[in-house]
């Protein structure tokens, strides 16, 4: 860091070393604008403006090889982090997309940039406002019923329905162009649940990390504020202080699901999802391990049509059957309201300029793309004049799956039989359509390798309400196209995003997310759990504690082979049990042709598609963390992802037993990692106890099974001493029992010993703790369905004699167990083993 | 004429359910040509929470929830309903291609304007095959009451009626395809057709009333619910065609709900937490207030 300290000053060109000049230069040198396009850095003359220089001549100090690892690094921590998943069980992930170098927004550039979008979410609002109340605009002329109708956004029943705070949309976001005069346009914008955000925040930690001194020289505008404020609107909008505010997901299937874990621990809100949720009453509530909460404030990022299956789509299973009475009646503050995704119309672009005068007295700061709505008759003539010079796009957001013409088309680009059937379309019903000039962007330095290359980009910028007002957000999320088109239209999924950075003309003082001293009241456990985590949590110890065991086996495996230690376990029928149990578990395919224990180890250890061999238990252990990113520390998702590798790495198949062995050995090294970590990095609330039943219950089940298998009656000494091999008490054995290894004293080991952290009892002893410790939902004083099985198995082990210890009786404590797991899904997760399905009711024509 | 209607629908559970939450649009709608004279509902077993509101298309909608276990529930509607009784000149209509553009200029937004049953919808989505067939009755400056006359009368000559053909959840292209189904596929075609062609075209859910055979009484729960569509038509407001008869609603339509398909206007929707199958049964009486009187005359003669 002392290097990077050293560059903190304020630098002139003239100050470089010789080094950093010659780069400088020749990345100005070799950057090559677009014939009749605006550029940031270079103004029409070719001359870089100042802002940028002083950005690129802080970029050239770093030699090209730090950096890069400089950047590297800070983008493999937000990897590792795991907030970069955009695609939820994508076999190969894609990396973070960040450019290296931000956009750059002078001072005062910015201010018009955000006077417009404020003036234009105002003017927003109040279309909205109308549009759900009054009508007067569309009773006047102004806006065309059949213009707000199309959209599957127009939610009628919100109309009439006073929103909490008095606002349709508190949050607000819109993409914006430099068009070819040099003028920010409004290319769309977003008014339902913006996106993006927390992409915003991922970019600027990456580049905060990355180059903390050129960041902190150049005055760049902080982010915190902006969510501060946006929390406490939130906030401001339930009718209760200390509200339980949440975030309602589409869930880990969305493609912005880690933007929207990120976003939900970094303001502290519940992560959610429909089922989470019940309606009752007019209010909502969160599922949690102690029965219903109230729901207070639901920031959502469901379309409007997916939630409420009862009056909306019902096909939907993203959202809660009556939480649109619940919303009617004031019981819950949904933010924005259902509905305000009918701006995103492309219908109502072309009224937008005459509104604002004839709602807000002004001009549109910022102006739109032209856009000509074909419903009205001169507009829908002209459209057919310009046919073939024209976007002609769908006016409205349509139900999925209504097809072809959902995606604006430059007609220039369609065939003619493609322009005879879009005319024809167009001539049936023109209401559905818009024709919409051709959008030019302008271009921004990227760098690609060691080269600064001109790249089309479009910026997204953020408004939020605050207690104070409209709060836009110094920064945004910015895409640039890969692509050297400048037509809006072709900006696509190759985009790469850039941090945005806002410049102030003082130094910025930094803030960060502390509340001040009154804001906060003490407290040491963060709300009722709600049950679908505790569900994951507890499957993610399942998994992890059966991958340790699975490990455990294909250790085993590659000892028995090792010559050096011939005499441990070296018997066939041993081997065979080893194997035997392997099966059971499905580890290994009972089908598959007899190998050599190598094979049978790389198997269990490697084999993907076998659906309890290690790597496929770690991917579902990876996978149910996903689901839960915003409950679980980066250490230990990097952790987890590491494990992956360490199995995955096609180089690392070991060829010889040595190395398996040494492959598993250094996978359970990780695995203890993992458990340490959870003993001493989580706090000991409900979370934690669920991960650690979870544990625990697959423990105690296998300690049972491994005693079945390798302590039957007519055990040998090589299965006993297997034993204590797996469950790790060779050590303590031999200390306890100097005799030489016999039957009742293993078992008594495995399964009676309160002591030993690796048998049944113990087990059962910590389950009865975490239970104990657990909110109860009875009222009355009696116990509750898991404890009602736990506590006879916990007195039959306590009062056993290990000389009367069967197989039968450890086959009953095994089966007690199971049904113990189905007893803890039961009273705590949305969805237990009995649980009733819900259904629709029949209906007739 | 005066009707009085009784709409009873019986769910049988294979298992007992322990939760179910309804929503009810069981009460007829009052419109400029029928009104509402009374109206009742009864439900077994007794709801523990029933919300009386508005639908998003002006419907009534009682909203209840039960959460006493239950492997039976009953809901029965009575109401009586006035209706006019009324004639439509077809040639004296605007020419359907100004209706169109009417519809797009509507300053209405609420239910009762055209803007409201414009577009597709899930059920009633547009399709080139359903535009060209309705596009055969609508030759340019066609009267619109006529052109969609003729369109209901093709259509009632090309399609079967056949209840095991389709089911609830039948798309419209394929009833359109195989020219088969009942009044709910019927009416969805042909508001597909009229929607592809830029017409503004509602699904209305009612009763019609029903003659018994000559000689013979009528046969209590022997009528049905029904489906029909309802076509904005300019200066002449909306007005009710029915395919599935080759009517127009002129006195014999009782109007439950209108929306933009079934969906909305659905006369029981509703989600239970079932461990087993159900099963349901519906029975519907429409008897006009004139047989009534003509019963009760017929009793007293006895």
């Amino acid at each position: 860091m002392a290097a990077d300290a050293a560059r903190a000053a304020p630098r002139q060109q003239g100050d470089l070393g010789p080094e950093a000049a010659a780069r400088l230069s020749a990345w100005l040198r070799d950057y090559r604008t677009l014939p009749g396009v605006p550029d940031e850095l270079f103004d029409v003359m070719r001359r870089p403006r100042a802002d940028w220089l002083n950005l690129l001549a802080g970029f050239a100090e770093y030699p090209e090889t730090e950096s890069r690892s400089r950047f590297a690094a800070a983008t493999r921590h937000i990897r590792d982090t795991g907030v970069s998943y955009r695609v939820y069980g994508e076999e190969t992930e894609r990396s973070w997309p960040l450019n290296p170098l931000p956009l750059i927004l002078g001072h005062r550039e910015w201010a018009q940039i955000a006077a417009g979008v404020e003036q234009r979410a105002t003017l927003i609002e109040a279309i909205l406002q109308d549009i759900y109340g009054p009508a007067k605009l569309i009773e006047s002329g102004a806006l065309p019923a059949a213009a707000v109708t199309g959209s599957i956004d127009f939610i009628r029943a919100m109309r009439g329905v006073a929103p909490p705070g008095g606002r349709h949309m508190p949050l607000y976001a819109v993409d914006l162009g430099r068009g070819p005069d040099g003028r920010w346009w409004v290319l769309d914008d977003r008014t339902q649940a913006p996106s993006g955000a927390g992409y915003a925040l991922e970019n600027r930690l990456v580049l905060s990390r990355a180059y903390p001194a050129l960041y902190n020289s150049m005055n760049v505008q902080r982010l915190a504020p902006f969510f501060d404020g946006m929390r406490k609107g939130l906030v401001a909008s339930a009718d209760r202080s200390d509200p339980r505010v949440c975030l309602l997901t589409p869930g880990p299937f969305s493609e912005t699901y880690f933007e929207q874990a990120h976003l939900a621990r970094y303001l502290g809100f519940l992560l959610v999802q429909g089922a989470d949720l019940v309606a009752r009453d007019g209010r909502v509530y969160v599922r949690t391990i102690a029965g219903l909460k109230r729901a207070d404030v639901i920031l959502r990022r469901v379309d409007a049509d997916y939630l409420d299956p009862l009056e909306l789509n019902g096909s939907s299973h993203l959202g809660t059957p009556g939480i649109l009475e619940a919303i009617r009646t004031g019981g819950v503050a949904m933010v924005n309201m259902p509905g305000t995704g009918v701006i995103e119309s492309r219908a109502l672009l072309g009224f937008l300029p005459k509104l604002c005068r004839q709602i807000l007295g002004e001009s549109l700061k910022l102006p739109n793309v032209a856009t000509w709505w074909c419903g009205q008759p001169a507009e829908h003539e002209r459209v057919d004049r310009e046919f073939d010079n024209l976007v002609i796009g769908p006016a409205f957001n349509t139900y999925a799956g209504s097809g072809e013409k959902s995606r604006p088309r430059l007609i220039a680009d369609l065939s003619s039989a493609e322009r005879a059937t879009l005319r024809a379309r167009l001539n049936d019903r023109p209401g559905d359509y818009v024709g919409q000039e051709v959008v030019r962007l302008s271009t921004m330095p990227v760098l690609r390798g060691d080269r600064l290359e001109a790249a089309p980009f479009v910026l997204r910028v953020y408004a939020a309400w605050t207690p104070e007002g409209f709060r836009i957000m110094p920064g945004g999320f910015c895409r640039t196209s890969e692509i050297k088109d400048v037509r809006a239209i072709s900006m696509d999924a190759s985009a790469r995003t850039a941090d945005v950075w806002v410049l102030d003309d003082k130094p910025t003082e930094s803030t960060t997310l502390l509340a001040s001293k009154d804001d906060v009241k003490v407290r040491r456990i963060l709300g009722h759990l709600p049950s679908r985590a505790a569900d994951n949590l507890f499957w993610l110890g399942r998994y992890i504690e059966r991958a340790e065991a699975t490990l455990r086996l294909a250790r085993s495996l590659c000892t028995s082979l090792m010559v050096s230690d011939s005499a441990i376990h070296s018997s066939g029928e041993t081997l065979e049990g080893l194997q035997q149990l392997l099966i059971e578990w499905g580890a290994l395919d009972k089908d598959a042709p007899a190998g050599s224990s190598l094979e049978a180890a790389r198997c269990t250890v490697r084999d993907q598609d076998a659906h309890g061999s290690v790597i496929y238990l770690v991917r579902a252990a990876r996978r149910t963390a996903a689901s839960m990113r915003e409950r679980l520390s980066a250490d230990f998702w990097a952790l987890l992802l590491n494990l992956e590798t360490e199995l995955t790495d096609a180089h690392r198949a070991p060829q010889s037993e040595a190395e398996a062995l040494e492959q598993v050995e250094s996978a359970l090294q990780i695995l203890a990692a993992l458990s340490g970590l959870s003993q001493e990095n989580m706090n000991r609330v409900a979370g934690w106890r669920f991960l650690d039943m979870g544990r625990r219950l697959e423990r105690g089940i296998n300690a049972c099974r491994m005693a079945r298998t390798f302590a039957h009656d007519d055990a040998t000494t090589d299965d006993l001493d297997l034993l204590l091999d797996l469950i790790d008490s060779q050590i303590s054995y031999r200390a306890r029992y100097l005799v030489g290894i016999a039957m009742i004293p293993v078992r008594d080991m495995v399964v009676l010993d309160c002591f030993n952290t690796r048998s049944l009892a113990f087990q059962v002893e910590t389950i009865k703790h975490h239970l104990k410790a657990l909110p109860t939902l009875q009222d009355d004083g009696m116990i509750e369905e898991p404890l009602r099985l736990l506590l006879p198995l916990s007195t039959d082990i306590e009062t056993t004699e290990a000389s009367y210890l069967t197989i039968e009786k450890i086959r009953l404590f095994e089966k007690t167990l199971m049904y113990l797991s189905g007893a803890i899904a039961d009273r705590y997760f949305l969805q237990g083993a009995t649980a009733v399905p819900t259904i629709k009711l029949a209906s007739m024509g | 004429m005066i009707y009085t209607i009784g709409h009873k629908t019986t769910y049988s559970y294979e298992k007992p359910v322990g939760f179910a939450r309804c929503v009810l649009r069981l009460t007829p709608a009052s419109t400029p040509t029928q009104r509402l004279l009374d109206s009742s509902t009864a439900v077994s077993p007794a709801p523990a929470g029933l919300v009386i509101g508005r639908g998003a298309f002006g419907e009534e909608t009682r909203t209840l929830v039960i959460d006493q276990s239950h492997d039976r529930l009953v809901i029965e509607a009575r109401s009586r309903v006035d209706v006019d009784t009324r004639t439509i000149d077809p040639a004296g209509s605007a020419p359907w291609e100004d209706v169109r553009i009417a519809a797009l200029e509507s300053r209405l937004l609420t239910e009762a304007g055209p803007a409201a049953y414009l577009y597709p919808t899930r059920r009633t989505p547009t399709a080139a095959m359903i535009t060209d067939y309705a596009r055969i009755s609508f030759q340019p400056r066609r009267p619109i009451v006529d052109a969609a006359r003729d369109l209901m009368t093709r259509m009632h000559a090309e399609f079967t009626y056949d209840p095991e053909a389709t089911n609830v959840a039948t798309p419209a292209i394929e009833a359109f395809e195989a020219r088969h189904g009942v009044c709910q596929d019927f009416a969805h075609i042909m508001i597909a057709g009229l929607r592809g062609l830029g017409l503004s075209a509602a699904y209305v859910s009612g009763y019609l009333r029903t003659n018994p055979p000559p000689g013979r009484p009528r046969l209590a729960g022997a009528d049905a619910t029904h489906a029909w569509v309802s076509v904005w038509c300019g200066a002449n407001g909306w007005i009710g065609f029915d395919p599935t008869n080759a009517v127009l609603a002129l006195g014999d339509h009782i109007i439950l709900a209108i929306g933009r398909d079934y969906s909305d206007v659905a006369p029981i929707d509703g989600i239970i937490l079932a461990p087993g199958g159900q099963h349901i049964k519906v029975e519907v009486d429409v008897v006009p207030e004139t047989e009534l009187v003509a019963a009760a005359l017929l009793l007293s003669d006895a």
